[in-house]
This record gives C-alpha cells, structure tokens and sequence, in this order.
C-alpha cells in the first residue's frame, strides 16, 4: 500500500473507530458522574 | 412546548436509546451498499468525501431530527407542525413518505438476508461450488419458481418479526430486541473483519493486504468526479439515517433530561465504525480468495440492485476459505440483525404518524405491516423496480435532509441550539458552528450538488435518457416521483394539519 493509502487508513479508521470509542467513554464517565 | 402526554413511553435508560439508535443506524446499507459503492467510487478518495458529509451533513441533520422528535413528542408529520405551524405539515408527510417508500422494498432486502441466512445454516449455500450455480441459485430464488421459499414469502416472515418487535412497544419491544441485536451484530462483525484480515493458505490466490490497499488508498482524480460526492453523500444519508426521521422517532421516546449531542455522536460514529468493520470483511476476503484484476472487476460490478457481490459472490468467496461455512453463516446471521434492527424504526416512525392522528398501537402497527407487505410486492416481484425504488428514495433522503435544515433555519438555528439542543441534562454543550453548518453549509451542499449532477445527466452521461421517467436511473424519474409525492401532500397539507396535530392546526 502507497503512503497515501495508509495515511487514509489512519485518518479514516481513526476519526470512526476512535471518534467512536472517545465518545462512548465519555457516555461512560458522563452517567458515572450523574449516578455519584 | 407542553407535549407530554399521559400514554408517553420512554427508553428505560440512557444505553437503551443509544442501542436502539444505533440499531436504526447500522442497517443492510452499512454491509450490502457500502463496501460496494465505495469500490466503485474510487475507494480512499470515496472515504474521504463520505467523512467529509458525515460532520457537514449528516451530523447537523441527525441533530435537528433527534431535538425536534425529543421537543414535539410527535412523529414526522406532528413534529413539522408544532415546530413551524401547521401549514408545514407536508414537509413532515415527505420526509415520512421517504422512508416508508424506502421501508417497502428494504422489507424485501431483509427478507433476501433471511432466506440466504436459511440456506447457510441448511448447508444449500455450501453445495453451491462454482460461480455457475450460485447465480443459478438466486435466479431461481428471485424468480419465486418455489412460492415456499421465494421473496414474497421471506418478505412477508420479515414484516411479520418486524410488526410482532415494534408491537410490544418502545422498551418492551424495540428496546429489548437491539439490546441482543446489535451487541451480536458488533461482535459478528469484529470476527468477520479479523479473520478475514489473517487470511492465508492454499487455496488463495491473492492476499487480504491487497483489499486494504484497494479500500484506502486514494485516487485524487475522482474528488474531480461529481458522482464520488453524490454517492458519498447519498450513502452517509441512507446509512446514518439523517433526514429519515427515524432518529425524530425515537426521540419522541427519549426522556426529558436526556442528552441529545453526545448521544448523536455516538450514534453517527458508530455508524460509521460498522460500515468500516463491514468493509474490512468484504474487500480483503475477496482479494485473499481471487487474483488482484478479476477482485477488482468483481467489486466494481454489480446485479441488479446492487446484488451481485452479497448474494452471488459471497457464498462462492466465503467457502473458498478454511471454516468459510461458520463464516457464511456469521456473515448473512449479522446482515438479517442489521436489516431488522433498521426494519423495527421505519415500522415504528410510519405507526407513530398514525398513532399522532389518534390510532392505538395495535392498530396502527397491523396497517403498517399489511400495508407494508402489500406495497413491498412490486419489489418482491421484480428487480428492476427495486433497483428503480433505491435510487428515487435514497437520492430523495437530499430533499428530505433539506427540510430538515429548512425547520432548523426557519425556527432560527440559534434559537432551536439553545431552546431544543442544548438543555438540561446534556453531556455537551453545541457551540456556534452547528448554526454556520445548517443555514448555509447544508443547504449549499444540496443545491450545489443537485445543479451538478442534473448538469451532468443532461449534457454528458445521460444525454439519451435523463428526461425519461420510464429510465429506471434517470434525473427525471427521481423530479416525477418526487414531484407527484410533493403536490399530492401540498394539495391536502389544511388535512394533513389537522390529522397529525389538531392542537397546532389553527
């Protein structure tokens, strides 16, 4: 695969898979403080 | 706004709403339309376009539909109208058309999924040895040569599980199924994708490595080609779900100090994941089984509808792998959860304009699931009209989006963020740039692109038949039915005012 190709993959998989999971954590944290 | 009435029903907790919104999101488009269109658009340049529109339009819209379902209590048709006043109740019929025209042949696909999910637990799909009968075998299928085991009768089981779910209710019913759905559908996918990346032995003729390369690398050339954006826009639409209304419709049910910004993201991201997750089983099991040309040829080609690679080449692909049968099954187990668990809101988001007009539940669900079943059968029937139905309704999910913007913009974008967006009980607070993106950004996305593809057809890629409604892929197709549908809800919109929301109709 070119460079390009995996700086693609990086950023795509990143912003999806990442921005995914950052954002159910912070889910996670958010009920976890209204529960306290 | 006081809209609570006594008979609401809620989401029982905050994961509840996520799984189900989730489950609305995560449909057939995220494993049978997208590795597809992403292969035949250029790959990474396509990926680029699609995350591009999913922070500049389907995130913007995703957020005006969940506050304006949250705020009116009321479906499609009820929210527009006590939003805006009744004399915009149409905009809310279209939106809801949309998407039931859309609900009338995606009945007919989860239906395929069942039937192909049948044939590879009995083992039929693995006698299938060459690519001679597996197509053989979907003819036969489609062609309904057997009553028993043809379309109509797998669309019919579909609507059935579907009606049964959405019968029991928003938490007993719809709540309760995504929450074993889509955790089975995530875990499915996650193996999928990891075996099909480790892919190696005899056998294969070509290495899962290439498909990733196919899959990200970009070909700057096609960010020129209108087409990679319309695509990219049409699939980020058709697979998030923004201007459905669906996401309107379980915000009905979500409670009043529940978060709708991050529970948005999450939704969209995760929607965005599986489609990821859907592809990276896709492009490298095709190029581990096949030599890197034909694996490209194969990719880029489709049936009618875009048939061809989910239900002819993957029987064939997937038993060419060691322990391809548990795989097969996996793989048409995960599409069935994924087409119901969509099924179950475009049920629910057609019942919910009945139930505004007055109609208890039951009743409201037995019509949408006969009259469902009914209005599926020319999709059953026949390809053609399916194939025809999925580029009027998909590309209409723009116009739909519009109106959306349209609501947010008229109300006042600053004054819907921080009335309907930004309440009590959010995680996070939507700042300035969401008013920047739905008055101008969106609306601009849709005009430019519409100019630009009816520039296209007519002057260079469809000279002999854009005008043709009969041309099942014309522009003008789409303007006709489009049009009739608009000037049908336009003519009786003083009803439809009074049907969906007698509170806001004088």
């Amino acid at each position: 695969m070119t460079a390009a190709g995996w700086i693609t993959m990086v950023v795509v998989l990143g912003v999806a898979w990442g921005g995914f999971a950052f954002t159910v954590w912070l889910a996670i944290r958010r009920e976890s403080e209204k529960r306290r | 706004m006081s809209v609570e009435p006594k008979t609401q029903e809620y989401f029982s907790s905050r994961w509840g709403l996520l799984l189900a919104t989730l489950g609305m999101a995560v449909g057939t488009g995220n494993i049978w339309r997208f590795p597809r269109i992403a292969a035949q658009n250029g790959g990474g340049s396509f990926l680029i376009a699609w995350l591009i529109f999913l922070f500049l339009w389907s995130i913007p819209l995703l957020l005006v539909e969940f506050a304006m379902g949250k705020a009116t209590r009321r479906g499609t048709v009820g929210a527009f109208a006590r939003l805006l006043g009744g004399r915009y109740a149409w905009m809310g019929a279209f939106v809801g058309f949309v998407t039931m025209a859309i609900m009338f042949y995606y009945s007919v696909v989860a239906g395929w999924c069942l039937r192909y999910l049948a044939g590879a637990v009995t083992g039929q799909l693995s006698s299938l040895d060459n690519l001679e009968a597996s197509t053989a075998f979907w003819e036969r299928f489609t062609a309904g040569h057997s009553l028993l085991m043809s379309p109509i009768t797998f669309h019919l089981v579909a609507m059935l599980v579907g009606a049964l779910v959405v019968y029991r209710g928003v938490a007993r019913g719809i709540e309760r199924a995504n929450k074993f759905l889509i955790p089975a559908l995530f875990a499915i996918l996650v193996i999928g994708a990891v075996r099909a990346l480790t892919l190696s032995g005899p056998g294969l003729e070509g290495s899962p490595m290439a498909g990733l390369a196919y899959l990200f690398t970009p070909d700057w050339e096609r960010l020129l080609d209108y087409r990679v954006w319309l695509e990219a826009l049409s699939q980020s639409a058709w697979s998030t779900g923004a201007g459905w209304g669906l996401i309107l419709t379980y915000g009905v049910y979500m409670r009043q100090k529940e978060d709708v910004v991050l529970n948005t993201f999450i939704a969209a991201l995760g929607n965005n994941s599986a489609s990821l997750l859907a592809a990276l089983i896709i492009f490298p099991t095709v190029f581990a089984v096949l030599p890197a040309a034909e694996a490209t040829q194969i990719l880029q080609e489709s049936g009618p509808a875009s048939t061809g690679l989910t239900f002819v080449w993957i029987p064939q692909l997937f038993l060419r792998v060691p322990g391809g049968s548990i795989f097969l099954i996996l793989f048409f187990l995960g599409l069935f959860f994924a087409a119901l668990s969509s099924l179950l809101s475009m049920i629910e988001m057609v019942a919910r304009n009945f139930m505004d007009a007055g109609m208890p539940r039951h009743k409201a669900i037995a019509w949408v699931g006969a009259g469902g079943f009914l209005l599926g059968l020319p999709s059953a029937y026949w390809l053609g009209f399916l194939g025809n139905q999925d580029w009027v309704w998909g590309l209409g999910l723009m116009v739909s989006g519009l109106f959306f913007a349209f609501a947010a913009i008229r109300y006042g974008p600053e004054r819907f963020r921080s009335r309907y967006i930004n309440t009590e009980g959010n995680d996070l607070t939507l700042g300035r740039w969401w008013d920047v993106l739905i008055r101008w950004v969106v609306p601009l996305e849709f005009v430019a692109l519409m100019i630009w593809w009816s520039y296209k057809a007519i002057f260079q890629f469809d000279r002999e038949g854009w005008w043709n409604p009969l041309h099942p892929y014309s522009l003008a197709t789409c303007l006709v039915q489009w049009g009739l549908a608009l000037g049908f809800f336009l003519l009786i919109r003083k009803q439809l005012a009074r049907w969906a929301d007698p509170e806001s109709s004088s």
